[in-house]
């Protein structure tokens, strides 16, 4: 357990202070907010409504994708990923310290982006702010699991960019469609009941447990 | 491929394989008429007529494609656990044999729907359809992983489990699409006595003949690889059979 919260820790502290893979994310994900508001079309308020929560899951897909493929990046050079699996302890750990921290700098981006999305067209989410909160947070578990495992295994591998969406978005579409299912509820107005997050907690349990017994063998060199 | 070395040399061809994979070829040569028989001959549907034979077709088609990928993720798992680059091979085959059969069963489905559910109508996003997408794309997946991967080592071990998590998929996402709400426009499962009088002695051959197209074309494929790796690691090639 140690080395999962080292792990997290020395992520969190790589990442604060170049803050590479936090920008860029970022901005990639504001950007696709604009682009939307170009291809969408001039639509009632109702339909804008309905809309949003597909639109607002394809830029957290994009944008988690975008910070997935630079998970491993950081442990490329200089060998570091060997030296990594000679740590002592279960494997399994080292996948939990690196989607942890995929987790925390995916959900930061994913809250800057709601409130930009919101912003640009005009919708009122504040009220749904805590049911969206724990939607996504459900979600996120979910795609950082697979995304760890995956990223791990294309970041070895020749074109690595155009392979960790080829391997993780067909793993990612039950993940979708339930997160958009709940989001559509919630920001209508909709009381979160158990029923709407059954799917994205079993989804995002099996993933987890997955990762966890499946990284042993990435690592083997 | 001059790492395949580091995997040791364990593929040697098993004396019972070339013998299997002979065994079944005859079975298959033997079959291949009778079922091209029994399909003429079977009566035309009085509502979509010729059309209807792609029944004979498609669902035996579906049984190998999932069949494929149940394969590849049990061979892929004693890989990781034994290490035998025989149960590797056998996972690669399986895939590739299993992307055939999902490939056809892709092209044959639409063909049936075009013609049963009227002109434009190649597709619907029913369960069934979205998922077997989905399982064709992540056979595509498998492949393009096992090709962009480094060292065929690591690429047997990434691939095996990819092809764990793969299998994991078909459940979890026909229960979420099932769910999320696909309407459900395919046909249901055949049930016993829904075929038309005549047509269940086609479907049988069908599935029977497809079932022994697909062990064939696995054996044949895990035969030849572990042949082809045999010469890689250095080894005289034995006869097959």
């Amino acid at each position: 357990m140690n080395v999962a919260l080292a792990l997290l820790w020395k992520d969190l502290l790589c990442e604060w202070r170049s803050r590479d893979r936090l920008v860029a994310m970022i901005v990639f994900s504001i950007l696709v907010v604009v682009v939307f508001q170009f291809a969408w079309p001039a639509a009632p308020k109702e339909q804008t409504e309905a809309l949003a929560p597909g639109v607002l899951w394809v830029i957290y897909l994009f944008a988690a994708l975008l910070g997935l493929g630079r998970t491993f990046t950081l442990e490329l050079e200089n060998d570091a990923l060997t030296a990594l699996a000679l740590a002592p302890g279960t494997r399994g750990f080292i996948f939990l310290g690196k989607a942890a921290a995929s987790f925390v700098l995916i959900a930061a981006v994913q809250a800057m982006t709601a409130f930009v999305f919101a912003l640009f067209f005009r919708l009122d989410w504040l009220d749904a702010a805590g049911g969206l909160a724990l939607v996504v947070a459900l979600a996120d578990v979910a795609i950082v699991s697979v995304g760890t495992l995956f990223s791990a295994m294309s970041a070895r591998s020749r074109f690595r960019e155009v392979l960790l969406p080829v391997l993780l978005i067909p793993s990612l579409i039950p993940v979708l469609a339930s997160a958009v299912r709940a989001t559509a509820a919630t920001l209508g107005g909709e009381a979160l009941t158990l029923a709407a997050l059954q799917p994205l907690v079993v989804i995002a349990g099996i993933y987890a447990i997955l990762g966890f017994l499946l990284f042993d063998p990435v690592l083997d060199e | 491929m001059t790492t395949r070395a580091t995997m040791g040399s364990d593929a040697k061809p098993g004396a019972a394989l070339p013998g299997a994979v002979a065994l079944l070829g005859w079975i298959l040569a033997l079959l291949a008429p009778i079922y091209a028989w029994t399909v003429w001959k079977a009566p035309l549907d009085d509502v979509q007529g010729v059309m209807q034979k792609i029944l004979y077709v498609h669902p035996p088609l579906a049984y190998g494609a999932y069949l494929g990928f149940v394969v590849t993720a049990i061979a892929g798992g004693l890989f990781l656990w034994r290490g035998r680059e025989r149960d590797d091979l056998l996972a690669i085959a399986a895939a590739e044999v299993g992307t055939i059969f999902c490939t056809l069963m892709l092209v044959t489905g639409p063909i049936w729907a075009r013609g049963a559910w009227g002109p434009g109508n190649w597709w619907v996003w029913d369960a069934r359809l979205t998922l077997t997408l989905l399982l064709w794309f992540v056979y595509l997946a498998y492949l393009l992983l096992r090709s962009f991967t480094e060292g065929d080592e690591r690429a047997a071990r990434f691939a095996s489990i990819y092809g764990i998590v793969g299998v994991v998929l078909i459940p979890l996402n026909y229960w979420i699409i099932d769910l999320v709400g696909g309407r459900a426009q395919h046909p249901e499962n055949i049930e016993r006595g829904s075929l038309g009088p005549g047509m269940g002695l086609p479907f049988v051959v069908g599935n029977l003949t497809l079932f022994f197209a697909f062990a064939y074309l696995l054996l044949l494929r895990w035969h030849t690889a572990i042949e082809e790796a045999g010469r890689v690691n250095g080894e005289e090639p034995k006869d097959a059979a």
